[in-house]
């Protein structure tokens, strides 16, 4: 066992740098996000300018950029919640019923990442204009982003149900509960944090996806955060780089907030809730 | 520029013309009972009072770089329009570079814009478009001929199909500060003057500022160069023409300008990159539409009026230049709503000194006839920015030194594969920077675009 | 309960019979998801396997059979070869970096210490922020006239002025620019994942080596190491499949590169398929690497099986 100061002599020294590296573009971006445009290429203004609120001011009355982050906010929520109530038992399965068979199906989960996106948003977009009519609408893209984010959240879920033991389900079946019972009432609660788990990288997931955010949404209005900054804030050759700055903040820093409290419960689950 | 779309219309976008009257009727029923309006008030959204709706029309076009443009686009010249025709307009605005993406997607998905716009033409859709003939006559009818430029753009002569109506093009000039040169005692008259004008401006810390990258500028900037020197990529029989002592002349020529008066930057912009180093204060001369002075104009930059707009410089072949864009609408075959398409269209080109006014002198009308060159140099020439002036020459860049992309031949789709695919920044940018010479590097492209044109020579498109 | 159970209609019995077993109840839970997959990536794939036969254009979806003639036109293809490369650059620099990075980086996490909560912010930041949208701030940091990274060079001496690097406009540059922005965004979620794998190891696993006198770095090498192994290994894969089938950030920082020295197969199959219309060509090409992936991923599962101490 690391003895006390020695470990924390490492944690700082391995944490510190690469917590400094790993944000200092986003200090850059918040020093670029409060300057006049006018400045950001003059050389003598690097470090020191006038600091001003126009860019945000901009943001957010000029551009369409509150709708965009709760359009993104909408599609990030629905398809968290469609991965939930699709992973959720496939993983437990894999986890559990299926043996042998699971095992290959696992394999078969990164297989379906292989097919990269970029030419596959062309039959899909036939499939949501003709087939399901939901040409530029948010919910075209709640109904595809669960297919590349259930893979990997059965995944995860196939990780923390296999960390529950399997007595505590037995001891539920032996007092009379039917195996969906003991589903419902013993195994999920437990799974809260491999739950949260899945929020988390879900909801990172589809805040990242830009092809078919592109593909499929065309109007001002319904134009999630990736496909709105580019479009509006970048006129042909023009990019309004603080404008542009700023739009990044501001979903990042909340977001990395919530990661980081979600991530201490997710590290319990992932250490036998049950006993801890 | 950013619309606020009010909520119905949101909504009855996706509602059939019958559907919308059923709606519209129920409202009217409830109006009626109300005593409020004349007996034929069928208007759903209460906003074409009195009359019918004919149908909708939908568009997407690039999100313009004058601001002033769309504004004057959507809600003056759009709401206009829509309300003397009955027909409810959407307008969408994205970045240009996506614009492919989304034409790929809607033609993939057989649904979307009536309307789409591009900054090329897009050849290779050729077959996914109607024939806009109709819509040039119409338009030729009104004011004059379809511009010899925009049709060699927008015409197949092969299948004898117009798959695109051109309304708009930018000319490209030269931009370059007339206080440094000055300050060398030289100017950009020929390509020979360049060469020999920058390593001193170099000298000086202000490079020549023409690209070889992947990207639009680069594309059209040495496109354009290449010309100057009797270089073409195909010939006036669409046949490829790449390989020539003329090209390999270009080839090192630009070599020579590169390593003796630019910097290795050159090969990593994108489009925005020239026009920042000049805002930087650095470039001495770049290729690039008028957006470039225009910024610098807005944000007060201390040498904006230092900068001068010539036309492109003249080279062992003459002058010859290429537009820098070219506005191109078509038509789906899919659309849903090809004759309010087309009516707009032929509206839009008729009226279109307003559109050029509004981009303040930006886009030129593709029927000259709309605004012909004289009244566009007289509004030129009442630009107030220094020196006086300054934009009265576009007329004559406009008027002489544009072609289309593919001159002396047409602009193809096989064309158009070469342009996309960035083949000749390829071909310049590998001897600049010693990869391999001249002779080699254009041996190597060359056989890239043979294998293009045999391609679509076998669809019959050439 | 039994009681419960005991009572209550033949029909339900019989259900509950049916749920009970688990091969039944297994398929039953698994099928939403496999439908979901089957119809939205498993129909596109088929299209999209059955379009790089083809010689479809400009977005249509049919084409005119032409056999393998794509493929054996994107094997003579340069730019597609120098593509083929790049990708295998690309995806294992990257990633070697970011495991190496994050094992280092979850190790110093893994027990509290004070300002452990901020340090994890930061560090989680790359992860958090969109990707599409960083990698245009990317642009900005790289940029020609103002990176800030160049600024510091010239400040610290490190290079003199006229000599900047010029990150997106040289072949090697540009390539380790995009391999640095890949593997910034993605050290933060392998360290989520090592975290979790080095602390589901049962404390009965300290104590035990503990007892047996390894510590410290034998400790780490004998026993910490085999157990993460696993962990490791599937935060690899998960990073080389979503690095190797990414887009955007060869796509928004370089495009391809100068004259295609960063160009990737995503990115070329982009530009060849959109771009230029080549629908077929670019299905060829987007496609070629799942054969090599899907055996990576195979390979690796098999050997993290046979490794796997539990």
């Amino acid at each position: 066992m690391k003895s006390g100061w020695r470990y924390n002599a490492f944690s700082y020294t391995v944490a510190i740098p690469f917590a400094i590296v790993l944000a200092f573009p986003f200090v850059w971006m918040a020093v670029t996000s409060f300057k006049p445009e006018a400045q950001v290429y003059d050389p003598t203004k690097v470090w020191s300018f006038h600091p001003t609120l126009a860019n945000y001011g901009f943001l957010f009355h000029h551009t369409d950029y509150l709708r965009w982050i709760r359009n993104s906010c909408f599609v990030g929520l629905l398809v968290v919640l469609i991965t939930l109530l699709v992973a959720m038992p496939a993983g437990y399965a894999l986890a559990r019923l299926s043996g042998r068979v699971g095992r290959s199906m696992g394999v078969g989960i990164f297989l379906t990442y292989l097919v990269p996106p970029t030419l596959l948003f062309l039959p899909l977009s036939r499939v949501i204009a003709q087939y399901l009519h939901l040409s530029d609408r948010l919910w075209a893209l709640v109904v595809v982003y669960p297919s590349f984010t259930i893979p990997f959240a059965i995944w995860l879920l196939m990780g923390f149900f296999k960390t529950i033991p399997q007595e505590l389900e037995d001891a539920a079946l032996i007092d009379g509960c039917s195996r969906l019972g003991s589903l419902v009432r013993i195994v999920f609660p437990i799974s809260i944090p491999g739950i949260l788990t899945v929020v988390i990288f879900t909801f990172s997931l589809v805040v990242n996806e830009f092809v078919y955010a592109i593909t499929f949404i065309s109007s001002s209005t319904n134009r999630t955060l990736t496909v709105g900054v580019p479009t509006d804030l970048i006129r042909g050759d023009l990019f309004n780089w603080p404008g542009i700055m700023a739009a990044i903040l501001i979903p990042s820093i909340p977001l990395a907030l919530v990661y980081n409290a979600f991530l201490n419960r997710f590290i319990a689950g992932f250490t036998g809730g049950a006993f801890r | 520029m950013s619309d606020v779309k009010d909520e119905p219309r949101k909504e009855e976008r996706r509602l059939s013309r019958r559907e919308l009257l059923k709606r519209a009727g129920a409202g009217a029923a409830a109006a009626g009972a109300a005593g409020a309006t004349a007996p034929f008030s069928f208007a759903g959204p209460m906003r074409f009072k009195n009359r019918l709706l004919k149908g909708d029309l939908s568009i997407i076009q690039w999100v313009h770089f004058v601001p002033a443009y769309d504004d004057w686009f959507d809600n003056t010249w759009v709401k206009q329009w829509g309300e003397k025709n009955d027909v409810q307009v959407n307008v969408e605005h994205i970045n240009n570079t996506l614009l492919d993406t989304r034409a790929a997607a809607e033609v993939a998905a057989q649904s979307g814009h009536d309307l789409f716009f591009n900054l090329h033409p897009m050849a290779s859709y050729e077959d996914q478009v109607i024939n806009h003939a109709p819509v040039i006559k119409e338009i030729e009818r009104k004011v004059g001929k379809y511009g010899a430029l925009a049709k060699a753009s927008t015409y197949n002569p092969k299948t004898k199909k117009y798959f695109a109506v051109s309304d708009n093009y930018v000319p490209d000039p030269v931009i370059w500060r007339h206080d440094l040169w000055n300050g060398i005692g030289e100017a950009p008259f020929t390509w020979d003057h360049v060469r020999k004008a920058a390593p001193k401006l170099k000298a000086i810390g202000h490079p020549i500022g023409i690209g070889q990258s992947q990207e639009l500028d680069s594309n059209m900037a040495l496109l354009a160069f290449m010309m100057c020197f009797g270089s073409f990529v195909q010939n006036d029989a669409n046949r490829p023409t790449l390989n020539t002592k003329n090209t390999i002349q270009a080839v090192n020529f630009m070599t020579d300008i590169y390593k003796n008066g630019e910097d290795p930057a050159i090969f990593g912009w994108n489009p925005a990159s020239n026009n920042n180093y000049l805002y930087a204060g650095t470039a001495s001369l770049i290729l690039n539409a008028i957006s470039a002075t225009r910024t610098p104009e807005a944000q007060n930059l201390p040498f904006s009026k230092d900068l001068w707009i010539w036309p492109i410089p003249h080279g062992p072949h003459g002058r010859l230049g290429l537009e820098h864009v070219m506005g191109c609408y078509n038509i789906w075959k899919f659309s849903q709503n090809k004759e309010n398409a087309q009516q707009f269209l032929v509206d839009l080109c008729v009226n279109y000194k307003q559109a050029t006014m509004a981009s303040q002198l930006y886009n030129f009308p593709s029927f000259p006839g709309a605004f012909p060159f004289t009244q566009i140099r007289k509004a030129a020439a009442a630009d107030k920015n220094k020196p006086n002036g300054k934009y009265t020459i576009l007329t004559t860049i406009a008027e002489k030194y544009t072609h289309n992309i593919g001159y002396p031949g047409t602009t193809n789709a096989a064309m158009d594969e070469v342009f996309s695919k960035y083949l000749i920044p390829q071909m310049f940018a590998q001897v600049s920077q010693g990869k391999m010479s001249a002779a080699d590097s254009v041996k190597s492209i060359n056989s890239q675009v043979k294998e293009i044109y045999a391609k679509w020579k076998a669809r019959g498109k050439i | 309960m039994s009681a419960v159970a005991a009572v209550g209609g033949s029909r339900r019995t019989r259900l509950r019979y049916i749920t009970e077993r688990r091969g039944f109840l297994a398929t039953l839970l698994i099928s939403p998801a496999v439908l979901f997959i089957l119809a939205l990536v498993g129909v596109p794939l088929v299209l999209a396997v059955y379009l790089s036969f083809t010689d479809a254009q400009a977005g249509s979806l049919s084409g005119r059979w032409v056999g393998l003639a794509n493929f054996r036109h994107a094997v003579h293809d340069p730019i597609f070869r120098g593509a083929l490369w790049h990708t295998f650059l690309f995806t294992a620099i990257s990633q070697v970096v970011v495991i190496l990075c994050a094992g280092l980086i979850a190790h110093a996490f893994i027990r509290k210490f004070r300002g452990r909560w901020a340090l994890r912010f930061f560090i989680l930041l790359p992860w958090a922020a969109p990707i599409a949208l960083t990698a245009i701030g990317f642009l900005w940091f790289y940029d020609p006239q103002a990176s800030i990274f160049n600024w510091f060079l010239v400040k610290l001496h490190i290079v003199g002025a006229s000599h900047v690097p010029n990150w997106l406009g040289t072949p090697k540059a540009a390539m380790s620019s995009i391999i640095t922005v890949q593997a910034w965004r993605t050290i933060p979620f392998a360290v989520v994942i090592f975290l979790a794998g080095i602390s589901s190891i049962p404390q009965e696993v300290d104590d035990a080596a503990a007892i047996d006198g390894a510590t410290g770095v034998r400790k780490f090498w004998y026993v910490s190491l085999p157990l993460q192994l696993p962990i490791a290994m599937v935060a690899v894969l998960f990073g080389i499949v979503f690095t190797a089938t990414d887009m955007i950030v060869p796509f928004i920082l370089t495009n391809g590169g100068p004259f295609n020295s960063t160009q990737v197969l995503t990115t070329y199959a982009f530009q060849t398929g959109i771009n230029a219309g080549n629908i077929g060509e670019g299905a060829a090409v987007a496609l070629f690497m799942l054969p090599v992936l899907a055996l990576v991923v195979i390979g690796m599962l098999v050997f993290a099986r046979r490794a796997e101490v539990t």
